[in-house]
């Protein structure tokens, strides 16, 4: 379980920080500036966060199911990957609960 | 009654479960015919046809320009009817510097943007009258999409008749040309051509990063597809 729990913890990080840099980098420089240059510069956030995302979605259910939470439960985990501070904040509360 | 309403839940989840699995492999796919068309798409843009053709073959004022008709040599007979600088272009080389573009109107009721050559030379040749006839040879190349400057008076944003579509009425081919000979009765005009921005698909992306969200997809699939199993195994 502590395996899973940090394996979580480590993925639920970076998958906050990646959201942060997709949705306050990447999504504004190729919508709200018209500069060929920057996007080809941040093209990289969104392939990374891509697999980044699918990475903490296993870890997610990894400790979801050894924690035996109910799927509800483990769907809100998963979609917390995808807003920024929200997988952050999901981790904060594993962390009060399990670690 | 119990026994039903179970049923009826378990097969729910059955279903749900099938069309979450489905979404995934269709995604799977969607993102593997994007990956081949990217590919085809860049032969596509990457392949210079140097056969002169007219422009009015390939295509037609206020439509998409057709993959087919990109990076044709073409040829096309028309008058000045405006000049524009273009700032901060860059050429095959990958060097940036200011061209000189025109608006050639074609017939009584068409027109097209011609890269006539670098800014820096536009004085090299006598002016052309806007009733002279000039006979053009050039690349077929498509619209840029991000801008490199302001819109202001005499200059434009970037190479698309979209930003002077306010300024004519005349009815705008997509795309560009890039000149490559400009004649006129009086002979030929001679100047530096530059060479068309490197070719790019307008496919966005990379073919490798549309490969690898098959594999997410897919990855997402097998997980869905193995994720009873697992909850079975893990809880006793």
């Amino acid at each position: 379980m502590s395996g899973a729990v940090k394996r979580y913890r480590v993925m639920a990080i970076i998958a906050g920080v990646m959201s942060l840099l997709l949705w306050f980098v990447d999504l504004p420089v190729v919508y709200l500036f018209n500069n060929e240059d920057w996007k080809s510069k941040v093209a990289w956030i969104p392939f990374v966060h891509g697999w980044v995302y699918a990475l903490y979605v296993l870890t997610a259910i990894q400790f979801a199911t050894k924690a035996r939470w109910p799927l509800k439960k483990m769907a809100w985990l998963i979609l917390a990957g995808t807003l920024p501070i929200a997988s952050i904040a999901a981790e904060r509360r594993v962390v009060r609960q399990y670690a | 009654m119990t026994q039903q309403s179970n049923l009826l839940t378990k097969l729910g989840q059955v279903a749900a479960v099938l069309l979450v699995i489905a979404l995934f492999v269709a995604l799977g796919f969607w993102q593997l015919q994007r990956a081949a068309d990217l590919k085809n798409s860049l032969k596509v843009a990457t392949t210079i046809d140097s056969v002169i053709v007219p422009l009015e073959s390939v295509t037609v004022p206020r439509q998409a320009i057709a993959a087919t008709a990109l990076n044709r040599t073409i040829s096309v007979t028309g008058k000045y009817i405006a000049n524009f600088k273009a700032p901060n272009q860059k050429d095959g080389a990958g060097k940036v510097d200011d061209w000189e573009v025109a608006l050639v109107q074609i017939g009584s009721d068409a027109a097209i943007l011609l890269v006539r050559g670098l800014w820096s030379q536009r004085l090299l040749n006598s002016d052309i009258q806007p009733a002279t006839e000039v006979k053009i040879t050039g690349l077929l190349v498509a619209s840029q999409e991000g801008d490199r400057a302001q819109n202001t008076s005499g200059v434009i944003s970037r190479l698309d008749s979209a930003v002077v579509v306010s300024l004519t009425n005349l009815d705008l081919y997509d795309g560009y040309i890039v000149a490559a000979t400009e004649s006129t009765r009086t002979g030929t005009l001679e100047r530096t051509r530059v060479t068309p921005e490197k070719l790019t698909s307008r496919i966005s992306g990379f073919y490798w990063q549309h490969l690898s969200y098959v594999v997410i997809w897919w990855l997402m699939a097998a997980v869905v597809v193995y994720l009873p199993f697992y909850r079975r195994r893990v809880t006793p």
